[in-house]
């Protein structure tokens, strides 16, 4: 093996060129995401879980490097893990992106980092923070990000609505994800979506099969 | 340490900004300090956030706005709050004056420009302590007191309009009138403006924070609307 190869700029890092979202609904919020990890034209990951566990409630939807962003979420979540333990309640979810932002702001030259944190907690109810790449945290009722999400961002301005039920939040994040997907030569795949309510997590795997837009 | 690249080794140079917010106006009434901004952050040339309070209140008579980088006008806002905090140790009741925390952060901007990693921002700090202060602090720490700031795209445009329609004794009624037409102008001549407005006032009273609001621009003008091309080319 050359490793002069692998130590050159040619060589494309690996990125979770992706689609993700998350939107609020009444009563909890659905978190959507592709399958897809590419490393320049390979995909390197073609069933990869870009849905990742930072607390029983909290979750993070990570784009850009995916070194860089697992590395940070491997931090923020001992983080949060230790503080839960001190408090003994749930976290807020702001705190989660709090912690987040701390890293993406001091590191904001060396990382390529674009961060949704979503999430539900008794203090107010479910929350979705943005983190673009230069460190800002902005609340917002619905958050898309990654590569993909360009390409969805009429459709998802057309049809979101305020308080939508359970099977309209679901439909939505399937519909705009996929249609992301269907754009995007660096999101495909399987469609992963989770359900955060107060009570409970609820998990969907789609199938290629089953993905809405082809 | 792992949370401050200076201590931790790693230390950054900022150059060039993400997450931007657009022109910032801010006014001497008579009886106090008025300042606008649009409510949006733009991501490039993207409108990604279109409903962001970029107007803090930092203190009971100070209030701070900036245009530029928006994660570096957040940092900013929990620089200034630590001032505040500090000086609760001494315990002997005087809070910063909003010309302790413009000082403060001249000083701060300054002291990142001279390692060339500037607080990208334009940076307005409006109070009144007594009298009405209003301070415009750059990207390279440089301080000026002024009776109205302008930042970005509304230096080139609103600095007229402000000139023949407003002077420092004015109410604050007819100064909000001259931010929303300064806002005006700006939507219609700066790709990265937005209509929907936020004003703040500070005075004796202390600081009020206004909900947004979206100013009225006219384009049915007649000849915008019949201005066709086959006219120009056909006679």
């Amino acid at each position: 093996m050359n490793y002069t190869e692998i130590l050159s700029p040619k060589f494309e890092p690996e990125t979770t060129g992706t689609t993700i979202m998350a939107v609020i609904y009444d009563g909890g919020l659905i978190i959507g995401a592709d399958s897809r990890t590419s490393s320049g034209q390979f995909v390197a990951d073609r069933c990869a879980d870009k849905i990742d566990y930072v607390h029983d409630r909290i979750f993070c939807l990570r784009s850009g490097s995916a070194a860089d962003t697992q590395t940070i979420a491997k931090y923020v979540r001992y983080y949060v893990d230790a503080h839960a333990q001190e408090l003994g309640r749930l976290p807020a979810v702001a705190t989660a992106a709090n912690l987040f932002r701390n890293f993406l702001y001091e590191y904001k030259d060396s990382l390529s980092a674009a961060i949704i944190v979503a999430g539900w907690d008794p203090y107010k109810g479910p929350q979705i923070f943005t983190l673009p790449l230069g460190g800002s945290v902005i609340e917002q009722k619905w958050s898309i990000g990654g590569s993909g999400s360009t390409f969805i961002w009429g459709f998802c301005d057309a049809n979101y609505k305020e308080n939508m039920t359970l099977q309209e939040a679901r439909a939505f994040v399937l519909h705009a994800v996929a249609h992301a997907m269907y754009r995007d030569g660096s999101s495909g795949g399987i469609i992963r979506l989770l359900n955060v309510t107060k009570d409970k997590i609820e998990r969907e795997f789609i199938d290629y099969k089953d993905v809405p837009v082809k | 340490m792992i949370f401050n690249s200076e201590i931790s080794g790693q230390q950054e140079h900022t150059t060039s900004p993400v997450v931007t917010g657009g022109s910032v106006i801010a006014l001497v009434y008579n009886g106090g300090v008025l300042v606008g901004t649009d409510t949006l952050c733009s991501y490039g040339s993207m409108a990604t956030f279109k409903n962001v309070q970029k107007i803090a209140q930092i203190s009971k008579n100070t209030i701070y706005v900036s245009s530029g980088e928006f994660s570096d006008f957040q940092q900013v806002v929990r620089e200034l709050a630590k001032i505040d905090r500090s000086a609760l140790q001494y315990d002997d009741g005087v809070h910063p004056s909003p010309k302790d925390y413009g000082n403060y952060l001249a000083r701060l901007s300054y002291k990142k420009r001279c390692k060339i990693n500037p607080l990208y921002l334009q940076n307005v700090i409006a109070g009144f302590d007594n009298d009405k202060y209003l301070a415009l602090v750059d990207i390279y720490g440089t301080y000026l007191e002024s009776k109205f700031i302008t930042t970005g795209f509304a230096s080139y445009f609103c600095k007229a309009i402000i000139s023949n329609y407003w002077n420092e004794n004015c109410s604050l009624d007819q100064a909000k009138q001259v931010i929303r037409e300064c806002f005006k102008v700006l939507f219609c001549r700066d790709c990265r403006a937005h209509d929907v407005i936020q004003l703040a006032y500070v005075d004796a009273q202390g600081t009020h924070i206004e909900e947004p609001e979206r100013v009225e621009t006219k384009w049915d003008f007649n000849g915008f609307k019949y201005r066709a091309n086959e006219k120009l080319h056909t006679q």
